[in-house]
């Protein structure tokens, strides 16, 4: 277990949504380390250890958060791309999003995304949901091991 | 020339043999009557003929009165039989002369004959002249004889020659007729069957969609006619088929607008909306205890608003999706689907106390999951509605109504003034105030386009306090590819 430092990957171009994200982790309690990426090639970079973050070390988050509308290469396609390489084959990836749109549900399933979640305006549904993510996918859900 | 000119010639060509033919069997017919005659006429010449001669032997050989007195009433007959002659053609004109010289000469002989035969040596020179007269008689006679036979007999020829005649001309008749007919039938070959078949699979493929295909027909006839006008009918469809293919990829075009539009909707204007929500409730959370009461109402309006413009953005993306989404055709039943909603309302708020009156069996067809999004509305609608009443009573249920089937939601809630029923069914319009029943607006605005997709009406009754009735009428199911504003593909 040590090869994974536990931290959660939020990839999310909005600062908005990433303030209001990251204070939600806080009032649910959630003490992992956020890594913040803001754009879809950042997230792929950041996981796979190569551009900006070439020299981060290969431990994979615990946890992808991923929004959908995403500058340079949109969720999807991160989620695509995370899927086809081995290293990131299994990670527990959970979709947060404004849209509810049925094609973009059906593709995120398709695609591989273990879970779809949408953001509510309401901050206070909002934090109830990041709890509930949080205390699922953090502490009940048994993550696959390490590639 | 035209098939009908064609056919008008063949039949006159037709009736023409035939009636030649019909005048050759009556002239046969004539014919052959004349000479039957002339062979009967001719038989009792014979006859008078062979009488003549037994008699005038009987004369010859034994002088009696009685012969002489016979010889003079044949005479007589046979004179009758040649002077009015029944049938005969110009040719036996002239044996017909011969036998009444024959006859004359024989008769004026038979006179010269004497009534006592002559005796003895004394009279030889008498003897020999009465055999002489005798043998000149029976000569003649003879004559007149073989040339009766020959009228009996050229009476039998004649009857043969016409015979031999109408075989002929019927024969030649027949052969003309047989022409024709051939004729006719290799014409309408090529002028009709020939064209009909073109035309045949000309409307085959065009059933088939092959729009382009042309007959091109050169002839000038009623068939022709008829392969120009396809032609022309071929191309205005073809023409108004693109049209409608051009205007069916705009609105296609257009649905794919109206989509990437309600995406970003529902994407880009909640963020803002979230983040007020968020923030707002941030800086309640954080520095709440050193805001006044009017900051801190402040700041939970400004939380309300976000929040219903939220709510705002996705009913109207629900409306959205309700005019795009496909129908998808089947038996729905109303009352089961109304049991589940009202069973819902009533466990989102389990204090209210509202009497569920809902007909069994009201079965419909139409979409299940539109027609769920309306009755939801409709129900909750009551349900809210009634919420300032005691006793309250929602009802489901159905009626006949000029021989249809009409189904309403009925309740005796609010209700609203029928002044403002025509503004009933927009959007975002609303007949009371959000502080007394909060809503957007938006419910019965996508009951009547779940409605209108379905092509069914639906309309409503009510009265300020005394409740409202929501009614539709279930159509016969139309075929979607007729209904306005889905374009195909």
């Amino acid at each position: 277990m040590n090869e994974q430092n536990k931290a959660i990957l939020l990839v999310e171009d909005n600062d908005d949504d990433v303030a209001l994200t990251l204070r939600a982790f806080k009032r649910s309690h959630l003490m992992n380390p956020v890594v913040v990426v803001r754009d879809g090639v950042e997230a792929l970079d950041f996981l796979f250890a190569r551009g900006v973050h070439a020299g981060r070390g290969a431990a994979p988050p615990t946890l992808v958060i991923l929004d959908l509308k995403l500058p340079k290469l949109d969720g999807l396609g991160v989620l695509k791309a995370m899927r086809a390489d081995h290293r990131t084959a299994l990670l527990p990836t959970v979709i947060l999003t404004s849209s509810k749109e049925e094609q973009d549900v059906i593709a995120g399933y398709a695609l591989g995304a273990n879970s779809y979640v949408r953001k509510p305006v309401d901050f206070a549904e909002f934090l109830e949901a990041v709890k509930v993510l949080g205390i699922y996918w953090l502490a009940l859900n048994q993550v696959p091991p390490p590639q | 020339m035209k098939i009908r000119s064609k056919a008008a010639l063949a039949a006159g060509l037709m009736l023409g043999t035939m009636a030649i033919i019909a005048v050759s069997i009556v002239w046969a017919n004539a014919q052959v009557r004349a000479a039957v005659a002339q062979q009967r006429h001719s038989v009792e010449i014979a006859g008078a003929l062979n009488n003549m001669r037994m008699v005038t032997f009987e004369y010859l050989l034994n002088r009696r009165d009685r012969a002489r007195l016979q010889e003079q009433l044949v005479w007589e007959r046979l004179q009758g039989l040649l002077a009015h002659p029944v049938g005969f053609d110009g040719a036996a004109a002239g044996t017909l002369a011969n036998l009444r010289n024959q006859g004359e000469a024989s008769h004026h002989l038979f006179g010269e004959v004497d009534a006592t035969p002559a005796t003895g040596t004394a009279d030889d020179v008498q003897r020999r002249f009465e055999a002489q007269l005798s043998s000149r008689i029976l000569i003649l006679q003879q004559n007149s004889l073989v040339e009766a036979e020959q009228l009996i007999h050229d009476a039998g020829a004649r009857i043969d020659e016409t015979q031999q005649r109408v075989v002929l001309v019927t024969s030649l008749g027949l052969l003309a007729m047989a022409t024709l007919i051939a004729a006719t039938a290799w014409l309408f070959r090529r002028d009709v069957l020939g064209p009909i078949a073109r035309l045949e699979l000309a409307t085959r493929e065009v059933a088939a969609g092959n729009w382009s295909f042309e007959l091109d027909v050169g002839s000038t006839d009623e068939l022709g006619d008829m392969a120009r006008h396809f032609d022309a009918m071929t191309h205005a469809l073809r023409d108004s088929f693109d049209r409608l293919h051009a205007s069916n990829r705009n609105l296609v075009a257009l649905n794919k607008e109206l989509e990437s539009f309600s995406y970003s909707v529902s994407h880009d204007l909640r963020s803002p909306l979230r983040s007020m929500d968020g923030f707002s409730l941030a800086l309640l959370e954080d520095y709440g205890d050193r805001l006044d009461d009017e900051a801190r109402d402040n700041l939970q309006r400004i939380r309300a608003a976000s929040q219903r413009m939220g709510r705002l953005i996705d009913e109207l993306l629900g409306l959205a999706r309700v005019t795009r989404a496909e129908l998808r055709l089947q038996d729905v039943d109303l009352s089961a689907m109304a049991q589940e909603i009202a069973s819902a309302l009533a466990q989102a708020e389990p204090a209210r106390q509202v009497r569920w009156d809902i007909q069994n069996g009201i079965l419909v067809r139409g979409d299940r999951e539109l027609i769920a999004i309306a009755l939801h509305n409709l129900l909750a609608n009551a349900w809210k509605f009634t919420s300032k009443v005691k006793e309250a009573v929602i009802r489901v249920g159905t009626r006949v109504e000029d021989g249809a089937q009409v189904c309403f939601v009925s309740d005796n809630g609010a209700g609203f003034d029928m002044a403002y029923a025509s503004r009933l069914f927009g959007a975002f319009q609303r007949l009371h105030h959000e502080s007394d029943f909060p809503g957007t607006g938006v419910g019965l605005a996508t009951v009547q386009r779940v409605m209108r997709r379905h092509g069914w009406s639906v309309g409503a009754q009510a009265a300020l306090g005394q409740g409202a009735t929501f009614y539709f009428r279930p159509a016969e199911q139309q075929d979607e590819r007729t209904e306005q504003g889905h374009p195909a593909g």
